[in-house]
C-alpha cells in the first residue's frame, strides 16, 4: 500500500514546488504512512505542540497550576505578527490562556512566557520521557528569530526572500535549531489523543486547546468537511511550511499527521504550497482509512 | 575473493572455450587460471564449465552466470569512468552547466570569458534544467552552474542575483506590436504561451502570479517547450502571446519589452555549499559579467515592499 501512496504524496508536493517529509498514523491501530518520516526537521512553531503538551503534563502531575495568572508588561515581548506580540498594552492572562493564544494564532510572545516559565529543559525532558529522544528545543521563539536577524545581518527583511541569504539561515538546519522528526511529532499527538501525556480532565482540556487554531490554509484545507474535526499547529520559516495535527472522522477514525515542507520559492505568500500540505495529508489519511475498512 | 576479477577470468574462458587459450590471453599460468575458476565455482556453489579433451563448454548455470557477468562488469566499468570524471574535476576542468533559453551568444561569451580569466583551465559546459542542475550539484558530478530561481536551496551556495526580463513575443500583425513597449495589463484575457510547468513548477507559478499582480489574468495558458513551436502557435492564433526572454528576431513575430520589467526570471550562479574554490569563483565572476553584458540581465529588480500575512508566523 505504502509505495503508490508515497508516490502520490511526493507528486502532490512536487506539483506545488515543494520537497517534504510526512508521517501519518492511525491513532488506534498504529498503522502508518511514512515518507522520509525519520528525517530530522526544523520544527519552527510546530514545537509549540511540545510546549503546550508539557504545560498540561506538569499540571496533571500537580507541579504547576495552569490557572496561575501572569502579569505581562507592555514592552519586551517576543516579536511576531499576531497575538500579544502585536498588542500594545499590559495584560494579565493565565498560563493556560497563554497556551490557547500560542496555538490559536501561533502567538510568539505568549509562547515565550510559557517557555520561560517551564524552561527548555523541562520540555525536552518531557519529550524524552515520552520516548521522543530526537525532539529537542534549543531556543525559545525570541532566540530563534534572533538567529535569523544575526544570519541576515544588515540586509534586513528583504534578505528573507533572497535565495542566497535564505540558504545561509541556520534556523533552517535541523542540527542547529529546534528539531524533531515527522514520526516523533505524530507520536506526540498520538500520545496526547490516547491520554498518555496526561489523562482525565487535563487530557480533555489539552485536546481542546490544540483544536483552537484560527487558520485553515494548510492541514485543514485538505479536509473541507463540516463533520470532520481538524486540530493542528503550523510552523513557518522562510521557504519552510509545516503543520502537524489530528484529523477526526465521525465514524471514530482518528489520525495524527505531520507534514514538513521546503519550497523552492522564497516568496512569503504561496497559497498553493499551503494547500499542498492539506492534499498530501488527505492522501495519507485516506490510505489509512481504506486499510481500516479492509481490516 | 575478488569477485569481479574472477568473473573477468571466467568470461575469458567462456569466450575462448579453452583454458589454454584463455590463460594465454590473460597472461597467467593455466593451472592458476584453473584454480581460480574452481574457486569461483565453489563460491557460487555451481559448476560453470564442462572440461573436455577439446576444450571447455558452458553448463546451463554457466550460461546464466555469463549473462549476469556482462552486466556486472559493464556496471563496474561505468563506475570507474564516473569516478574518473569526478577526480578529473579536481584536476583543471570545471564542470558547469547553464539553463535553457540563455541564448547561444551568451554561452559562447561565457566560454570565452572563462578562458580569459583562467588560462589553461578548461570549462566543461552543458545545458541542464534547473532541477537537473541542482541534482547534479548535490551528487557532485557538477562543480558550478547558472540556475533560475526558485530552485531548491538545500546544500547550495549562490552568487549575486541577476534578473532576466521577460517580454512578449507577438505576431507582426498584432496591434500591440506597433508599440515599442507594452504593459502586462494589455495582455489581460489573452492566451499566454509559457514553458511547461513540470520543468519548473515554482517558476511557472511565480511568473503567472506576477502577471496577475500586474493586471493580467490570461484566458488560457499553453505550456510549450521549444521556441519553434511557440512561434508556430503565435503565427496561427490571433490572440496568442508568448512570455519569453529577448530572442533573436525571426520573420513573422516581434518581441516587445514589458514596461518597467515587471516579469523577470531571477538567475544566479550556484555551487555545492562550501566548495567555492578559485575555479568556481572565476566562473561566478565570468558568468555575472557575461549575463549582464551579453544576455541583458539586470542587477536589481524593482524593490518591493513586503507584507507577509499574519499566518506567516515569523516577524520581518
Amino acid at each position: 500500500m505504502n509505495t503508490p501512496v508515497r508516490g502520490r504524496i511526493t507528486a502532490a508536493l512536487t506539483d506545488a514546488g515543494l520537497g517534504g517529509a510526512l508521517c501519518a498514523t492511525d491513532i488506534d491501530t498504529g498503522a502508518t504512512v511514512a515518507l522520509a518520516a525519520d528525517t530530522p526537521v526544523s520544527t519552527a512553531s510546530v514545537h509549540k505542540l511540545c510546549l503546550v503538551a508539557t504545560l498540561y503534563r506538569e499540571a496533571a502531575a500537580g507541579r504547576l497550576d495552569p490557572t496561575t495568572p501572569v502579569d505581562i508588561p507592555a514592552g519586551a515581548r517576543a516579536p511576531g505578527p499576531t497575538g500579544l506580540a502585536v498588542m500594545r498594552d499590559a495584560a494579565r492572562l493565565s498560563l493556560r490562556d497563554l497556551a490557547s493564544l500560542a496555538v490559536a494564532v501561533s502567538d510568539n510572545a505568549a509562547a515565550d512566557i510559557l517557555w520561560d516559565r517551564l524552561g527548555l529543559d523541562t520540555v525536552n525532558a518531557t519529550m524524552n520521557a515520552l520516548g521522543l529522544t530526537r525532539t529537542i528545543a534549543v531556543h525559545n521563539q525570541a532566540g530563534l528569530y534572533a538567529t535569523m536577524v544575526a544570519d541576515t545581518g544588515d540586509s534586513g527583511p528583504a534578505a528573507l526572500v533572497d535565495p542566497a541569504a535564505v540558504a545561509r539561515l541556520t534556523v533552517l538546519d535541523p542540527a542547529r535549531t529546534n528539531r524533531s522528526t515527522p514520526r516523533e511529532i505524530t507520536a506526540l499527538l498520538t500520545a496526547v489523543w490516547r491520554d498518555e501525556v496526561c489523562a482525565g480532565a487535563w487530557g480533555e482540556e489539552l485536546r481542546t486547546v490544540l483544536g483552537v487554531q484560527a487558520w485553515s490554509h494548510r492541514l485543514a484545507s485538505g479536509f473541507p468537511f463540516d463533520d470532520v474535526r481538524v486540530s493542528g499547529k503550523t510552523g513557518t520559516l522562510p521557504t519552510q511550511r509545516h503543520e502537524a495535527g489530528v484529523v477526526e472522522y465521525p465514524d471514530g477514525g482518528r489520525y495524527a499527521v505531520a507534514v514538513f515542507t521546503r519550497a523552492a520559492s522564497t516568496a512569503a505568500t504561496l497559497p498553493a504550497a499551503d494547500a499542498a500540505i492539506g492534499r498530501a495529508a488527505r492522501i495519507a489519511v485516506d490510505a489509512l482509512r481504506n486499510t481500516r475498512e479492509r481490516a | 575473493m575478488d569477485l569481479l576479477l574472477h568473473l573477468r577470468y571466467f568470461r575469458t574462458v567462456a569466450e575462448e572455450q579453452h583454458f589454454g587459450r584463455a590463460a594465454e590471453r590473460l597472461r597467467v599460468a593455466q593451472p592458476s587460471l584453473s584454480q581460480r575458476i574452481q574457486r569461483l565455482e565453489r563460491e557460487l556453489g555451481v559448476r560453470l564449465l564442462d572440461r573436455g579433451r577439446t576444450g571447455a563448454t558452458l553448463t546451463p548455470a554457466g550460461r546464466l552466470v555469463l549473462a549476469e557477468t556482462d552486466a556486472l562488469l559493464d556496471a563496474a566499468d561505468r563506475l570507474r569512468t564516473l569516478v574518473g570524471r569526478v577526480q578529473g574535476g579536481a584536476a583543471g576542468t570545471l564542470r558547469a552547466a547553464v539553463p535553457p533559453q540563455l541564448g547561444g551568444a551568451t554561452v559562447a561569451a561565457l566560454l570565452t570569458a572563462y578562458r580569459e580569466r583562467s588560462p589553461g583551465g578548461e570549462l566543461d559546459l552543458r545545458e541542464l534544467t534547473t532541477a537537473e542542475l541542482t541534482a547534479e550539484l548535490a551528487a557532485g558530478t557538477l562543480d558550478a552552474g547558472i540556475v533560475r530561481h526558485p530552485c531548491p536551496a538545500t546544500g547550495l551556495g549562490f552568487g549575486p542575483q541577476l534578473h532576466q526580463p521577460l517580454g512578449a513575443l507577438l505576431a507582426d500583425q498584432d496591434p500591440l506590436a506597433e508599440h515599442p513597449e507594452i504593459d502586462v495589463a494589455d495582455l489581460d484575457g489573452r492566451e499566454l504561451v509559457l514553458f511547461p510547468r513540470p520543468t519548473a513548477p515554482a517558476l511557472h507559478d511565480e511568473t503567472l502570479t506576477a502577471c496577475a499582480r500586474h493586471g493580467c489574468t490570461p484566458s488560457a495558458v499553453r505550456e510549450v517547450a521549444g521556441i519553434e513551436f511557440t512561434r508556430a502557435l503565435i503565427l496561427s492564433g490571433t490572440h496568442v502571446v508568448a512570455l519569453v526572454p529577448r530572442s533573436a528576431p525571426e520573420p513573422g513575430t516581434t518581441w516587445r519589452p514589458l514596461r518597467g520589467n515587471p516579469l523577470t526570471w531571477r538567475t544566479s550562479t550556484a555551487w555545492p555549499a562550501g566548495r567555492d574554490g578559485p575555479a568556481v569563483r572565476l566562473f561566478t565572476e565570468a558568468a555575472h559579467d557575461v549575463l549582464r553584458e551579453h544576455a541583458g540581465l539586470l542587477p536589481t529588480a524593482t524593490q518591493r515592499r513586503l507584507f507577509p500575512r499574519p499566518a506567516s508566523e515569523f516577524p520581518l
